[in-house]
């Protein structure tokens, strides 16, 4: 049962047409390699790749069953210390909004709509850009750190908002045309002002601010 | 430029940390960690998808992976531990799906997941192929190009290219070969 060029071709046309391949056994690692080194491929094709509406829907019921189950079991007596709930480096860049929620679990309060969480401690001012170089009313894009966010210029004011969209936490792209940030997950926009503008049946939540300020002619970014 | 907001009612603000988020956005009736591995499926998902490249497999074993993680996990953790879980839970079951299509083999050739992929996992993905791509023949990269990223079926492939579309399959057959042993080593 050696590896053959047909039968290689037609696991890389179900790939191509999003279609479980069949399951032949492979003769050896080259063959093996071959299907991954597909299936890499196929994943880099723009737009394939991601979730679909349905499956996200499925899985969002899923899992609060499943997480439920779990918690109604005794558990062990570990528990986390609050610091270690702490964003302290790079790692977590994108997850920003999801460690402010598990770190939320412990913070015994109502879950309206309210005061700001800290997210980052012992930071530092790091400088981004100059502030010479900012357009006005246009975000520019930046990274410092484990931030990833938008300045915007208005007059001598600079705003600093993050970039990872609310939704789940991609990090968002700004459009010139269309003047606003979009996902490129699910589509997902925001006003500049961090707003968000589309019609999830729960409004997604702003943008979070974050804190910059102008020393000597270079906006600085608080970050880890 | 806007003060960092604190509040008295959040018992870890302090002075030091002024990056603010606001309250997360929680779907009503739902528990924090729920939402957690909620806001984890998309990157899982397309971590899944770019080793199995089809939608099929990918949702089983995305929906295998919360499954296996959230009935092995306490429920008390953190989100960086939730995540590296999760990554290691979606490796484990990635190993398992390869087994069965070759009983052996199958472990070493997981990847380095030691740093999580951020959830836009796929502009990384093909950075990779790029990179990856880059070591191959012309002819070679020609037709894994014309395939997979732009689409071509086998016929209009043959046409691209000038050749049998029997050629185009051993073409492509050589390729992946090829390909996949450049990748062990990139790796």
């Amino acid at each position: 049962m050696n590896d053959d060029p047909e039968q290689l071709d037609r696991h890389v046309d179900d790939l191509l047409h999003d279609r479980k391949p069949e399951r032949t056994p492979l003769p050896d690692e080259d063959a093996l390699r071959a299907r991954q080194t597909a299936a890499m491929l196929r994943a880099a094709k723009p737009g394939a790749g991601l979730p679909s509406k349905e499956f996200l829907a499925r899985m969002q019921g899923s899992i609060g069953e499943w997480v439920g189950e779990q918690s109604a079991r005794p558990q062990p007596a570990a528990r986390p210390s609050r610091r270690s709930l702490l964003l302290t480096g790079a790692a977590g860049i994108a997850a920003g909004v999801a460690a402010a929620v598990g770190l939320q679990r412990f913070v015994p309060k109502p879950v309206a709509p309210g005061p700001a969480q800290a997210l980052v401690e012992k930071g530092a001012w790091k400088p981004v850009k100059a502030l010479a170089e900012l357009p006005q009313s246009t975000p520019v894009a930046f990274r410092s750190g484990a931030i990833e966010g938008f300045l915007i210029r208005h007059g001598d004011e600079v705003k600093g908002l993050s970039a990872v969209c609310t939704h789940m936490g991609c990090i968002l792209n700004y459009s010139k045309f269309r003047n606003q940030f979009e996902c490129p997950c699910h589509g997902a926009t925001f006003e500049t002002t961090g707003r968000p503008t589309d019609q999830y049946d729960t409004p997604l939540p702003t943008l979070p601010s974050l804190q910059v300020r102008i020393e000597r002619g270079q906006v600085e970014v608080y970050s880890v | 430029m806007r003060e960092h907001e604190t509040s008295s009612a959040a018992p870890i603000a302090s002075r030091e940390k002024v990056v603010s988020l606001p309250h997360a956005h929680l779907p009503q009736g739902q528990d924090h960690l729920t939402w957690a591995y909620q806001t984890h499926v998309t990157a899982i998902y397309q971590y899944i998808y770019s080793r199995v490249g089809n939608r099929p497999d990918a949702e089983d074993l995305t929906a295998q992976v919360f499954m296996k993680a959230i009935s092995g996990m306490r429920n008390d953790v953190s989100v960086p531990e939730l995540r590296s879980w999760l990554y290691r839970v979606a490796q484990t079951t990635l190993a398992d799906h390869w087994r069965e299509y070759y009983a052996e083999g199958a472990e070493e050739l997981e990847e380095d997941v030691t740093r999580p992929p951020a959830p836009r996992e796929n502009p990384e993905a093909v950075h990779r192929v790029d990179a990856l791509l880059a070591t191959l023949p012309e002819s070679y990269r020609r037709v894994l190009e014309l395939r997979f990223l732009r689409g071509y079926s086998v016929r209009e492939t043959a046409q691209e290219l000038s050749l049998s579309e029997a050629n185009v399959k051993v073409l492509q057959f050589r390729a992946l070969n090829r390909a996949g042993r450049e990748r062990g080593r990139m790796s």
